[in-house]
C-alpha cells in the first residue's frame, strides 16, 4: 500500500548546514544504557533506526570530558580516542542505511556527581544541584570559562573524526549552557551575567567555537529547553526563549527545542498518563517564528497526521521523537509505505526512562521487546527467522506475554493456537487501561490484537480463541499440540500477603463485601463506600492510581503505606504529578504504616519504624527490638488491598504432574511465561513472550540462551597504544 | 434409524486491503481474496453438531459446492464436529446463482435423504440469503428462515422453533420434518477446533461428487442454470472529507458557505 499523499510533505528532504536529512523524521538523543562502552549495542540500536527510516539518528548525551561524569547513569563519552574509536561503529552502521548520525556534547555542572572520575564540576555560579544528591559545583572563573569552552572544542573534533554528520551543544534539562543562561543557575555579576546578553555569552561563545572546529563538515545543532516552565524564575518562551534564539540562530545549523529541566524532565518526557501527543507545542511554537534555520521539536509523535499538523501550522519543521522511535524503530518506514497499522504506538509508560534513572541498565520497552536486544540477542523488530520445526502451538492466555508470544510465532510461521478466556487479546493492559490517565496503556494490546488477527488471517492454521472456558490440565493435553505455552497471568492477592510481613494479614479477604483487590476496584461491581483506606505495599502505580479513580469519585481516601509509595514512579517520571494529583484530590497518605490487622469496619495500622532503634540479643523466641506499640485503629467503609501480586501457574503445575501423559498426548514441551512465571512489568512479561518465540528451537527454551556480552577485556587498553598493565606510580 | 442432518455451507471471500476488480469488471480479482467458512455457517454447523452432541443417533453431513479450494472450509467443519464433508463440483457451476446452486444442492439432498437441512441465512460475500429458501421450493419442503433457537429431539417428527422478525418480535413455531431451515448468527455460540480434532480432519476423505454424479447437466448449472447474472461490479466514489478549522464564527461561517455550495447558488 502506498503511503496517504497528505503525508508526502514529511518525506521531504531538508538542508541543516553542509548536510541533508533525507525526510523529517529525526531520533532525537535519547539514553539507552549503551553510550560509549557497548559499541555493539550502540551501533546496532540506531542503526535499526536508519533502517526505519529515520534521517537523522543521535547518540544519548556525550560528555566531553571526565568532569561531566554522569555515574552512576549511562551517558556516551568523547574523552578519548578510545571513546572515538567505539563511537565509529555507531556512525559507521548508521551510514549504511543512508541517515544522519548525530552527537551529543554535554557537560552537566552540578547535575553531574562526577563518581567515576572524582573531578570537581563547573558551573557559572556554585550552586547545589536539585537533581542530585550532594553535588555542588565550583562557581567558573573566566579562566575556567576558556577551558571548558575548550574541551567543547576537542570533543566536537573527535566527534568529527568518528564520523558524526551532527554535532550538539546541548543547553536542554538544565545543562551547562542553559544554567549560564538561567538565572535560576546564574547569579554572576560579571559580563556572562545578568542581562540576556551576558547569560547567552557562554552559549554563543562555545557554539562559534566549535562552528568554526568542526562546522565545515558537521551541522551545528543546539538543543534548548525554551521554557524552564517556572515561571520568572527560569527561561519563560516569549521572553529570555525567543530572544536567545535569535541571538544563537546565525550560529546553528538546526535548532533541537523542547521544555523543561533536568530534575522534572517528565515535563519533556511526559508520560501518556499526564500528557497527550504534541504537548509541548504551546511553548516551542514561538521558536519557529524568530528563526531561519530549520526547528525540531518533540512530544511523543506516533500519529502522521499530527506530525503532518506540526510542520504545516509552522511549529517544527522535522519530527523529533524519542519514545515513539523506541517503540517503533520501523515508523517512518510504515508512515512511507502506508502501513499505518502495523505501527507500535509508544504508549508512553516512560519504563525506557526509568531504566536511565535507576542508573544504567540497557533500557527497555513495554511495546518494543527487540530495543536494548538488537546487539546482544541479535534480534531484529521486524524480521524473523523461518519456523525450525513443524510443532504446532497452544498459547493458553492472550495477556502482554501470551500475545507477544504468539505474535512472534506467527511471525514466524508457527501454526499458532491462541485461547484465552477473555472475550478480547490483552490480558490485564484491558483493566489497567481504565485506571484514570492510562488509555494509552491500550496501545499495547491494540498492537497485539491487530498483528494476530492479520497473521491468522494469513496462515489458516493458526486460531484466536477468546471467550473460552478456562482449560485444565487434561483439555491442554488433548488439545493436540506439540508444545504449550502457559501464559496465564497474575492477580492481586485477595489475603492481603505482602513484601513486608512475607504472610497474609489476619483478616484480609477480598471475598468480603467490604475488602476488594484492585481489579474487582476496576471491574465496579462491588460497592465502594464512602470511607476508603487502602494497603498498600507496592512500589509502582496501582496503589496511587486506584486512589485517584476513587478520590476523583468523591470518596475519601486514605492510603496507608508501608512501602516507599510510587517509587518506580520517580524513575519513570510520573512522580511529581501523582503526588500533585493525590495532593489536589485531598488523599490522605500515611508513610511509614502498614496494616497488622483487618476487622470489620476498621483496620489496625503501625508505624513499621515503631520497634525501637536498639537492637539486643535477648535469646531464642525473644525479638531483638522492642515490641511495636504504635499501632492504632482506622475505619473504613472499604479496604482495598494492594498488597501483592501471585502467579496463576495452576494450570502449568497440573501440566507438570501429568509429565507421564505428555508423550501419549504428542506434547513435546510445555513452558510457563510472563506474569505466570512472575509477576513482572508488562515489558518483562512481553519480553518474556518473545524470548521463548524467538528461542522455542533452542534444547531448553525455558531458559533464556546466553547473550553477547560487552565488558572491557582484560589486558586490552581501552585507548589503543596505552598500558593496560597494573602499574604503580611509585 | 439415525438422524441425518445436512449442513449446506459456503467457503466465501473476504477482501484484501488492497483489490482490484477483474478485468472483465464482473468481480474482483481472485488473487485478492481471502477466503473462509461464511459466518453463519459457523452457526448452523454448531446448532447441528450440538444435537449431535446431546445423545442419540446423528450424523451431520456438511455439503458445499465449490472448487478445490472450499476443501478447507469444509476440513474446519470436520474438524468442528461434522461426520462427514461433501463437495460438490464441476467447472460448468462456475457463475452460478443463489438458484442454480440450490438446484445442485436438491439433487444432494435427494441423494442423502437427510431429515434435516441447515443453510445459513445468508452468506457474507454475495449476501442474497436465498440459497436455503431456494432450496425448500426445489423440495417442496417445510421451511423456515431466520431460525435463532431450535429445539429437537433426534428421532422426533417434529421441532420447535424461534425465529427473529421485524422490530424485535420473535415468533415461536413448530415445523415437520423433513424441513430447510437457515439458521441465524448467535443462535449459539461456535466452537474452536482443536489442534487434534484439526489433526485428525485433515486425514478425513472429502467426498467428491460431479454433475453426472447428481443427474445434472450442464444446462442446470452456471449462468445456463441461473436466473440472474452479474453485470459489473465496481468501487463507488468516494465522498469528500473535509475539516473545518479555526474560531466557532470562522467555523461557522465555512459550514454554511459549504451547505450554500452543496444547495445550489439560489439558497
Ligand atoms: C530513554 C530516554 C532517554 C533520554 N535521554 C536523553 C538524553 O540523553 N539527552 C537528551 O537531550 N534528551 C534525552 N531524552 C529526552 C528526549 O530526547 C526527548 O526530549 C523526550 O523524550 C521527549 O520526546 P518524545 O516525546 O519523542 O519521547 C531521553 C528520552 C528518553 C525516552
Amino acid at each position: 500500500m502506498a503511503r496517504d499523499p497528505k503525508h508526502d510533505i514529511l518525506f521531504e528532504p531538508i538542508q541543516i548546514g553542509p548536510k541533508t536529512l533525507r525526510n523529517r523524521f529525526y531520533q532525537v538523543p535519547h539514553c539507552i544504557g549503551a553510550g560509549s562502552d557497548r559499541p555493539g549495542f550502540q551501533a546496532a540500536h540506531r542503526s535499526v533506526k536508519a533502517e526505519g527510516g529515520w534521517a537523522g539518528i543521535n547518540t544519548e548525551y556525550c560528555s566531553i570530558h571526565p568532569e561531566s561524569d554522569d555515574t552512576h547513569r549511562l551517558s556516551a563519552r568523547l574523552w578519548d580516542d578510545g571513546d572515538v574509536h567505539n563511537l565509529r561503529a555507531m556512525c559507521d552502521e548508521v551510514h549504511r542505511y543512508g541517515a544522519l548520525a548525530g552527537v551529543e556534547l554535554w557537560y552537566g555542572g552540578a547535575h553531574s556527581p562526577n563518581m567515576e572520575s572524582r573531578s570537581t564540576p563547573r558551573g557559572p555560579s556554585q550552586y547545589a544541584s536539585e537533581f542530585e544528591t550532594m553535588t555542588y559545583c565550583k562557581e567558573m572563573d573566566l579562566n575556567d570559562i576558556k577551558q571548558v569552552q575548550g574541551y567543547y572544542v576537542e570533543a566536537a573534533l573527535r566527534a568529527r573524526d568518528a564520523g558524526f554528520d551532527i554535532v550538539y551543544v546541548y543547553g536542554a534539562h538544565s545543562y551547562l549552557p542553559l544554567q549560564f543562561l538561567s538565572p535560576f543557575y546564574n547569579k554572576r555579576t560579571d559580563h556572562y551575567g545578568g542581562s540576556l546578553e551576558n547569560r547567552a555569552r557562554f552559549w554563543l561563545e562555545t557554539l562559534e567555537q566549535v562552528g568554526r572546529a568542526v562546522g565545515k563538515d558537521c551541522a551545528i545543532a543546539t538543543r534548548f529547553a525554551v521554557d524552564s516552565l517556572y515561571g520568572t524564575s527560569g527561561i519563560e518562551a516569549e521572553v529570555d526563549g525567543v530572544k536567545f534564539a535569535k541571538l544563537a540562530d546565525p550560529l546553528v545549523d538546526v535548532w533541537d527545542i523542547d521544555v523543561g529541566d533536568i530534575a522534572e524532565w517528565g515535563e519533556d518526557a511526559g508520560p501518556s498518563r499526564f500528557y497527550l501527543q504534541g504537548h509541548q507545542v504551546p511553548w516551542t511554537k514561538f521558536i519557529k517564528q524568530v528563526v531561519k534555520k530549520p526547528v525540531l521539536g518533540v512530544g511523543r509523535f506516533t500519529d502522521p497526521e499530527k506530525m503532518v499538523e506540526i510542520v504545516t501550522k509552522g511549529y517544527a519543521d522535522i519530527i523529533g521523537a524519542a519514545r515513539p522511535s523506541i517503540a517503533d524503530p520501523f515508523l517512518p518506514k510504515k508512515i512511507e509505505e502506508g502501513r499505518y497499522d502495523d505501527i507500535r504506538v509508544c504508549i508512553g509508560c516512560n519504563v525506557c526512562i526509568s531504566r536511565w534513572e535507576i542508573g544504567g541498565p540497557p533500557m527497555i520497552c513495554t511495546q518494543n521487546a527487540t530495543a536494548g536486544e538488537e546487539f546482544r540477542r541479535g534480534w531484529h523488530p521486524e524480521k524473523f527467522k523461518k519456523k525450525g520445526s513443524q510443532d504446532s502451538v497452544l498459547v493458553i492466555g492472550a495477556g502482554p506475554s501470551g500475545g507477544e508470544c504468539s505474535r512472534v510465532l506467527m511471525e514466524r510461521g508457527y501454526t499458532v493456537h491462541l485461547y484465552d478466556t477473555a472475550a478480547k487479546i490483552g490480558g490485564h493492559i484491558n483493566e489497567l487501561a481504565l485506571l484514570p490517565g492510562l488509555g494509552e496503556w491500550g496501545y499495547h494490546r491494540d498492537y497485539r490484537e491487530t498483528q494476530i488477527t492479520k497473521l491468522a488471517k494469513k496462515n489458516k492454521e493458526c486460531q484466536v480463541a477468546l471467550g473460552q472456558k478456562p482449560m485444565t490440565a487434561t483439555d491442554a493435553l488433548a488439545y493436540g499440540a506439540d508444545r504449550i505455552v502457559i501464559a496465564t497471568g497474575s492477580s492481586w492477592n485477595t489475603d492481603g500477603t505482602n513484601c513486608l510481613s512475607h504472610d497474609p494479614i489476619p483478616g484480609a479477604d477480598a471475598s468480603r463485601d467490604d475488602q476488594l483487590t484492585p481489579e474487582q476496584v476496576i471491574l465496579g461491581k462491588k460497592k465502594i463506600g464512602k470511607r476508603v483506606v487502602i494497603v498498600n505495599a507496592d512500589t509502582y502505580f496501582m496503589a496511587p492510581s486506584i486512589a485517584e479513580k476513587l478520590a476523583a469519585a468523591g470518596h475519601e481516601v486514605t492510603l496507608v503505606t508501608g512501602v516507599h509509595l510510587a517509587n518506580y514512579m520517580h524513575f519513570t517520571l510520573e512522580y511529581p504529578n501523582m503526588m500533585r494529583r493525590l495532593h489536589e484530590l485531598h488523599v490522605n497518605v500515611l508513610e511509614h504504616e502498614f496494616c497488622s490487622k483487618i476487622e470489620p469496619g476498621r483496620m489496625q495500622a503501625y508505624n513499621i519504624w515503631g520497634d525501637g532503634s536498639k537492637r539486643t540479643y535477648r535469646g531464642p523466641g525473644k525479638p531483638p527490638r522492642d515490641e511495636n506499640q504504635s499501632h492504632h485503629w482506622i475505619e473504613f467503609d472499604s479496604l482495598i488491598l494492594v498488597t501483592g501480586r501471585h502467579s496463576h501457574d495452576s494450570l502449568h503445575r497440573e501440566l507438570h504432574a501429568k509429565t507421564g501423559e505428555w508423550e501419549k498426548n504428542g506434547v513435546k514441551a510445555v513452558y510457563l511465561i510472563g506474569d505466570a512465571e512472575a509477576p513482572r512489568l508488562i515489558a518483562d512479561a512481553t519480553f518474556s513472550g518473545h524470548r521463548l518465540a524467538r528461542e522455542i528451537e533452542e534444547a531448553n527454551p525455558q531458559l533464556p540462551l546466553p547473550y553477547k556480552r560487552e565488558v572491557a577485556k582484560w589486558g586490552v587498553a581501552h585507548v589503543a597504544g596505552t598500558s593496560a598493565a597494573l602499574e604503580y606510580k611509585v | 434409524m439415525a438422524t441425518k442432518i445436512l449442513v449446506a455451507v459456503k467457503q466465501v471471500t473476504a477482501l484484501d486491503e488492497d483489490f482490484e476488480i477483474r478485468a472483465d469488471g464482473r468481480d474482483v480479482d481472485a488473487d485478492f481474496f481471502l477466503r473462509d467458512l461464511n459466518e453463519w455457517d459457523d452457526f448452523s454447523l454448531e446448532e447441528a453438531v450440538k444435537i449431535k452432541e446431546a445423545g442419540g443417533e446423528v450424523e451431520v453431513v456438511v455439503v458445499t459446492v465449490g472448487p478445490e479450494e472450499a476443501d478447507e472450509s469444509l476440513r474446519k467443519c470436520l474438524a468442528k464436529g461434522a461426520d462427514r464433508a461433501i463437495r460438490i463440483w464441476d467447472e460448468a457451476m462456475e457463475g452460478s446463482d443463489s438458484q442454480a446452486i440450490a438446484r445442485v444442492l436438491a439433487a444432494a439432498v435427494q441423494q442423502q435423504n437427510p431429515d434435516l437441512v441447515f443453510a445459513g441465512v445468508q452468506s457474507s460475500d454475495h449476501s442474497f440469503a436465498s440459497t436455503g429458501i431456494a432450496l425448500a421450493g426445489l423440495l417442496n419442503w417445510p421451511h423456515a428462515a431466520v431460525v435463532n433457537q431450535f429445539e429437537f429431539s433426534p428421532g422426533a417428527t417434529q421441532a420447535v422453533i424461534r425465529r427473529e422478525l421485524e422490530g424485535g418480535v420473535l415468533q415461536m413455531m413448530s415445523i415437520d420434518l423433513p424441513a430447510v431451515l437457515s439458521i441465524q448468527l448467535g443462535i449459539n455460540t461456535p466452537r474452536y477446533a482443536s489442534l487434534r480434532t484439526i489433526k485428525q480432519a485433515a486425514a478425513k476423505p472429502i467426498e467428491q461428487v460431479g454433475l453426472s454424479d447428481l443427474g445434472l447437466s450442464a444446462t442446470d448449472v452456471g449462468e445456463a442454470g441461473s436466473a440472474s447474472r452479474v453485470r459489473r461490479m465496481y468501487i463507488p466514489e468516494k465522498g469528500r472529507a473535509e475539516m473545518i478549522e479555526g474560531s466557532l464564527a470562522e467555523q461557522a461561517a465555512k459550514l454554511a458557505a459549504i451547505i450554500k455550495e452543496f444547495k445550489g447558488a439560489s439558497a
